[in-house]
């Protein structure tokens, strides 16, 4: 039995849809079958990346956490990808708006009051997008790949983190420990469920997506993003600039990552640390994938990435699974993802050989 | 400065660009045939810690070497079948595979931390390398002279071989090549295992030639900044010489400096740390101001062919 893809007339919603929920699937199929085979327990490490946080009622607030930042970063991302720009620094911005946070905080050390929180937040917003600017204007400019700069940018912002949290912002009562000081509570998330570790980030996650959401199927910019990105040449005879929707596209990106960021300094870390940098801007590359660049989708695929991320450390401690397997299990699910993609445009026909003929 | 000192900064130099310039030799042939793959660090990483365990298991850096090259070629299969027989996306794929390689280096990784691993030194007699002269032709590691070897290599192969012509007709014009008779696919997917390989080997220079070590993450961001290299050379391998070794320069003034101390501690070590990025940004910027170089980029670079379907 031999199969062939043949190409669709109009590319399938249905696949567009199902491929992602079907990456997820074979994803545990596969993820069991291999972490079998090189020598761990590949069911139980299934069962607790992809059951137990949801199944154990305990973990729900850490989902809720996790899945915050994530959202939040690939809403903004999923934006630039429509536009066909792939700023893969949000790692960076986020790192950036996380420190520009912590600098009104450090500046309002002593002070109270409701709006120290909204003034980091926009501090945040600031520093991600303002660190995103060198990128875009060389993109637009100079059409520097921004693939490139992005990144590169990234670990620059490490070692800006680094040399804050080590010299200047150290605090004078950590006893050597590199950390700034603790937040005051004017400087720290209100929690929205009391006795959880829910903290404001997760709401504004839903926020963050459901206006994306709006703003990219209900207006002339969401048209124009999604213009520029899939069909340039159309988008110029409807008189939409290229370059200032790359850069209102980047910018985006950036300030939603340095938004991620400060709710991050001023929710669950609470000062700056140099372990502040944990790998959300890069995981955000996938649940933007995994969202179909859609905010909704990005909303649901941000609780999938948060499942595996909180089951990754409940494997972890029960069956004494190594972290670094959750990467390999999410880049499976993109792998996987990328794969299906072809059903979205090709359907698989089964080629009939008939007798004394040959297939066409 | 005394010549020894001098010369010994040369060998560093030429020590810390070898990994990037191999890994940019594979880069540059993949893009010539058409295919971006942005994978470069992950099939580094694997490389890396491929070349590590195999050749602290066997005591042979020959053997690691050997492995990562194979390993490095064989995580790039996933990205070529992906991008290359179903179509996905190139810079998509490229990032899930970095993902990926990021993931599995970690994991395998993890039990050979803190453990000694002997560099994969000069094959000459210790007696030649004793004249600071003679040190600079016969004090490096096998791998800078295979590096010397593969700049040649794929200059001729690209530029004097048959085969090199087709895979070039490849890369700027896919449907010609196709209606003329040749594989385009068949071709993209072997230069992709070239890429991969030598991704992988150039993985495995950070355990065997730099630091004889496991540290995760240990690549560090080389493996995209050998593709920024790539674009540096205007896709030349001779001029990807010049480049690999400008970065391998930023890197060892780095090194010396911070060694130095005194008047260089002014400067803070996060900003050095951060001068090959930074470089790298640069460099981007100075050959985008010089137009003539993108005209060099191959035609069909990063475009999926269809044709076979």
């Amino acid at each position: 039995m031999q199969f062939r893809f043949e190409k669709r007339a109009e590319p399938s919603r249905i696949m567009l849809y199902a491929t992602p929920v079907a990456a997820v699937l074979l994803t545990m199929v596969l993820g069991a079958i291999i972490f079998t085979i090189i020598g761990y327990d590949g069911i139980g490490a299934v069962r607790e990346i992809f059951f137990t946080p949801l199944t154990n009622s305990l973990k729900w607030q850490d989902l809720a956490v996790k899945a915050a930042p994530l959202i939040i970063i690939g809403v903004g991302l999923s934006i630039g990808y429509r536009a066909n720009v792939w700023n893969i620094g949000a790692e960076g911005q986020y790192i950036i708006g996380g420190l520009a946070a912590t600098g009104v905080a450090l500046l309002t050390q002593n002070m109270s009051g409701w709006w120290i929180l909204p003034l980091m937040g926009i501090a945040g917003i600031a520093g991600g997008a303002a660190y995103v600017a060198v990128p875009a204007f060389l993109r637009v400019r100079l059409k520097v790949n921004e693939i490139l700069t992005t990144l590169m940018l990234t670990y620059v912002a490490v070692n800006i983190l680094n040399y804050l949290v080590f010299g200047p912002w150290k605090s004078p009562t950590s006893f050597g420990q590199p950390q700034t000081v603790a937040f005051n509570e004017s400087q720290s998330l209100p929690y929205i469920i009391e006795g959880t570790i829910v903290q404001a980030g997760a709401p504004i996650a839903i926020i963050v997506a459901l206006v994306a959401w709006f703003v990219m199927s209900r207006t002339i910019f969401g048209f124009q993003i999604n213009t520029v990105g899939s069909a340039p040449k159309a988008a110029a005879y409807a008189g939409f600039s290229a370059n200032k929707t790359i850069l209102l596209a980047l910018f985006i990106s950036g300030g939603l990552a340095g938004l991620a960021g400060m709710l991050e300094a001023a929710g669950p870390f609470g000062r700056m640390v140099p372990q502040f940098p944990s790998n959300y801007g890069f995981t955000a590359i996938i649940v933007a994938f995994l969202g179909r660049l859609h905010p909704i989708g990005v909303l649901f695929a941000g609780i999938v990435l948060a499942i595996t991320f909180v089951g990754g450390e409940v494997a972890q401690t029960t069956i004494a699974l190594p972290n670094a397997a959750v990467g390999i299990f999410q880049a499976m699910m993109l792998f996987l993802l990328l794969a299906g993609d072809i059903l979205i445009r090709y359907r698989v026909v089964r080629v009939v050989v008939a007798k004394g003929r040959e297939a066409t | 400065m005394s010549t020894t000192l001098l010369i010994a900064m040369l060998i560093t130099m030429i020590g810390a660009s070898t990994p990037i310039l191999l890994a940019a030799l594979g880069e540059l042939v993949v893009e010539k045939s058409g295919v971006l793959n942005l994978g470069i660090e992950g099939m580094m990483l694997t490389g890396a810690v491929v070349g590590f365990a195999v050749a602290y298991t066997t005591g042979s850096p020959w053997l690691g070497i050997g492995m990562a090259a194979l390993v490095g070629a064989a995580v790039s299969m996933i990205f070529a079948f992906l991008t290359l027989s179903l179509s996905a996306n190139q810079v998509a794929t490229g990032l899930a595979l970095t993902i990926f390689g990021t993931g599995f280096s970690a994991l395998f990784g993890s039990e050979y931390t803190g453990k000694p691993l002997e560099l994969f030194k000069s094959v000459f007699p210790a007696g030649l390398a004793e004249d600071p002269y003679l040190r600079l032709i016969f004090g490096h590691s096998p791998l800078v002279y295979f590096s010397f070897f593969m700049v040649f290599a794929v200059w001729w192969f690209l530029s004097r071989t048959r085969a090199g012509l087709i895979l070039r007709a490849v890369g700027e014009n896919d449907i010609s090549a196709h209606s003329i008779g040749y594989s385009v696919i068949r071709i993209r997917y072997g230069a992709v295992a070239f890429g991969g390989a030598m991704a992988g080997i150039g993985g495995a220079c950070f355990p065997l030639l730099l630091t004889p070590q496991w540290v995760e993450g240990l690549t560090a961001g080389r493996g995209w900044i050998a593709l920024a290299l790539v674009v540096f050379a205007a896709w030349r391998p001779l001029r990807l010489l010049a480049g690999a070794y400008l970065f391998g320069l930023i890197a060892t003034v780095e090194l010396y400096t911070q060694a130095a101390g005194g008047v260089f501690r002014i400067i803070p070590t996060e900003l050095w740390a951060s001068l090959p990025y930074l470089a790298t940004i640069g460099v981007l910027v100075l050959i985008s101001l010089g137009r003539s170089t993108n005209a060099n980029a191959p035609a069909c670079l990063g475009k999926p062919f269809e044709a076979g379907h």
